[in-house]
């Protein structure tokens, strides 16, 4: 085949090469950020919920015209709950999508596994996980967790637990550094003389729980306290009935979700269980409810949802404040949107937005609960709550505000 | 040790029994370590729920279901994936086996995800009796694995077939010279180990949880009962159980849970380096 090349075809060419990257600066720029949410796996429960309020907060800023002049874009990715999972799908979202953050991690094992890729990258970090080692993990100050570390949830439980009038306990945790810590808080609140033997752990995936069982429950102890996640503590708590155990039986509420019931049937009524809730009283919580669809049963709801649309108007308003999308820039904005006194308290990021361009100071108080933030970025206190199963629904013993 | 432990270890020895004599009977006819049982055994548990939870049928119904599924499903994947690769070494079909099992895995995750699960039957309170407590599902465990051993026993020592499976096992070829149709006995011996890794799956979820990691926990202990016996042995692997029960139980009391999962690969390790043929394997001579 013969190529010609005539002088009025290599002009509209040429014309049509230079006009091409005005064309491409003239398309309104974008802001990217990942949303990487365990929708599938031991967080399925809960994912979902984040992911779509992360979405929501997105969809209402872009409506309103986007932030400093541009829209976000969300790009969403399910981590299964399972960091391999999770640490391919935070390459591509900062390598191929070039995100500013990745937000919305649940477990510790994703949060921590992702950590490496996102710290190297600048990559602005959000999650609800508890394990004490991702402060020390971040050495840039560009984590927020939406979160109390495990220490926390053990001495929050074992304080409402302890107002039960329960005395003497056994324990045993799963392996892994969440619970491990989680056990360690609750001994610091009861006492090593509240204890009828020495505290141990068992792992995941065991072909019998048998023996721990039967060494947990030898002394006959009032409470036995089990810090787990909801595949082992079902197979643990099965074993637990089977062999006679009468006493209470306390662990979190992450593992006594729907799935744990369905499985275990009416034998689940009368476990305690606790967990970090949302402020239900807070106007921001209220406001969740409705862009939720959800009717105010007076009871929490969304637990993790909640956070999830704290991470993004957190992550907007900060973006905003920083005036640029400046990483460093944009976490440190993160404490000045949120964390302080003196300033205008907001409940959404719409009246942020609006509090910020009208050049004020702003405290972002959130639907998950205040999201006051400590030096490291960890949430300074979220109110906790004891239920127990009675017919198998959960019903609210105490709540502890903070 | 109490008389609690020695219940918890036969309830363990009365779980790992009938896959392990399954795994063994594979082994001597495929002669290659199938590492795809867990996954059998998951798909057994599955079935079971989906006739039992799903369908509403009763557990005792199901569990026949899940059996006769499950052996269709060992069936075909030897059809499939092993009867094609039958010229390969061990090692070749081990690894196959290992994909094999995720694969299987992967498909019941994609169908019923990675949530945990239930039959739909209650709880039991135990009976007591001296200081130990065992609850009749255990019991049932236990004599159903008991007669299973029986079952199988008979089936090999006294009926043709089995007899036609031993002498398949021992030597192919000169059981096909005796006119013995190695093809349909190998039929008939995947298909009858797909029943008890179905029975075993269906066992599983009533004494754990239905995961589709299930069956893959129960793996190392099967080994290791298998090999504990001598591999190829049935009866061996019987009494591999009991022993892999035991040891689980007797070794909390020394070392911490944590290392309890390490007690099946210590066996194995152990028995290779001392007695490769384990306890009622015969030696085989090489050439």
């Amino acid at each position: 085949m013969k190529l010609s090349f005539t002088r009025r075809g290599l002009l509209a060419g040429s014309t049509a090469a230079l006009v091409t990257p005005s064309i491409l600066r003239a398309q309104p720029a974008e802001i990217a950020i990942g949303s990487l949410t365990p929708n599938t796996g031991g967080g399925g429960p809960f994912g979902p919920n984040i992911t779509a309020s992360h979405k929501r907060v997105v969809d209402a800023v872009n409506a309103s015209g986007g932030v400093l002049d541009q829209q976000i874009r969300l790009f969403q990715e399910n981590s299964e709950t399972n960091p391999e999972t999770a640490v391919r799908a935070a390459d591509k979202l900062i390598n191929v999508n070039q995100v500013l953050g990745i937000i919305g991690t649940w477990s510790s094992s994703v949060t921590l596994g992702i950590m490496p890729k996102c710290q190297s990258a600048n990559v602005i970090q959000m999650c609800t996980s508890s394990s004490a080692d991702i402060p020390v993990a971040d050495k840039k100050g560009l984590v927020f967790n939406f979160q109390p570390l495990s220490p926390i949830w053990g001495r929050a439980i074992a304080n409402l637990a302890k107002g039960r009038g329960i005395e003497k306990y056994a324990m045993m945790a799963l392996n892994n550094d969440f619970t491990r810590s989680m056990m360690d808080g609750f001994i610091e609140v009861v006492g090593k003389d509240a204890l009828v033997q020495e505290p141990f752990y068992y792992n995941a995936g065991q072909s019998s729980y048998r023996s721990e069982v039967t060494q947990l429950i030898s002394q006959n102890p009032e409470a036995v306290f089990i810090p787990s996640y909801v595949a082992d503590f079902t197979a643990v708590y099965k074993e637990i009935f089977r062999q006679g155990y009468e006493g209470t039986v306390i662990t979190t509420s992450l593992s006594t979700g729907n799935q744990f019931k369905d499985a275990v049937g009416a034998a689940a009524d009368g476990v305690i269980h606790g967990f970090p809730v949302p402020a239900i009283n807070s106007p921001a919580y209220k406001e969740y409810l409705g862009e939720a669809g959800l009717e105010d049963t007076g009871s929490v709801q969304h637990p993790f949802g909640t956070a999830g649309r704290d991470q993004m108007s957190t992550l907007l308003l900060a973006i905003e404040k920083a005036g640029s999308t400046d990483r460093a820039a944009i976490a440190k904005a993160v404490w000045d949107v949120t964390t302080g006194e003196g300033k205008e308290t907001v409940y959404n990021v719409a009246d942020g937005l609006a509090a910020l361009r009208a050049g004020k100071e702003i405290n972002y108080s959130g639907a998950s609960g205040s999201t006051e933030f400590d030096e490291e970025g960890m949430v300074l206190g979220r109110d906790f709550q004891l239920s127990e199963i009675k017919d198998g629904k959960d019903v609210v013993l105490e709540r502890l505000e903070f | 040790m109490s008389l609690q432990l020695l219940v918890n270890a036969l309830v363990n020895a009365a779980l790992i029994a009938p896959p392990a004599m399954a795994f063994s009977l594979l082994f001597g006819i495929l002669r290659f370590p199938n590492f795809a049982i867990g996954a059998y055994i998951t798909v057994g548990a599955f079935a079971a729920y989906s006739l039992n939870v799903s369908l509403g049928l009763p557990l005792v119904v199901a569990s026949g279901g899940a059996m006769i599924i499950t052996a269709v499903v060992v069936w075909l994947t030897h059809v499939v994936v092993f009867r094609p690769m039958q010229d390969q070494s061990p090692v070749t079909l081990l690894v196959v086996s290992i994909a094999a099992a995720f694969i299987i895995e992967n498909v019941i995750r994609l169908f019923y995800s990675a949530d945990v699960r239930g039959f739909n039957i209650p709880l039991e309170r135990p009976w007591k009796f001296m200081d130990a407590r065992i609850t009749r599902e255990q019991v049932e465990i236990i004599i159903f694995s008991g007669l299973i051993a029986v079952g199988l026993h008979f089936l090999l020592a006294h009926t043709r077939i089995g007899r036609a499976m031993r002498a398949v096992a021992d030597n192919p070829m000169l059981a096909a010279i005796r006119g013995v149709n190695a093809t349909w006995i190998t039929a008939f011996t995947t298909a009858l180990c797909g029943l008890l890794f179905g029975l075993t799956g269906v066992f599983a979820g009533l004494d754990l949880v239905i995961e589709p990691l299930v069956g893959w926990n129960l793996t190392i202990p099967i080994f290791a009962a298998a090999i504990l016996g001598g591999i190829g042995s049935p009866y061996g692997a019987m009494v591999g159980a009991i022993l892999v029960g035991l040891a689980e139980e007797a070794t909390f009391l020394i070392i911490p849970s944590t290392y309890k999962v390490g007690v099946g690969f210590a066996i194995i390790a152990v028995l290779l380096l001392v007695r490769p043929q384990g306890l009622f394997g015969t030696l085989e001579i090489k050439k």
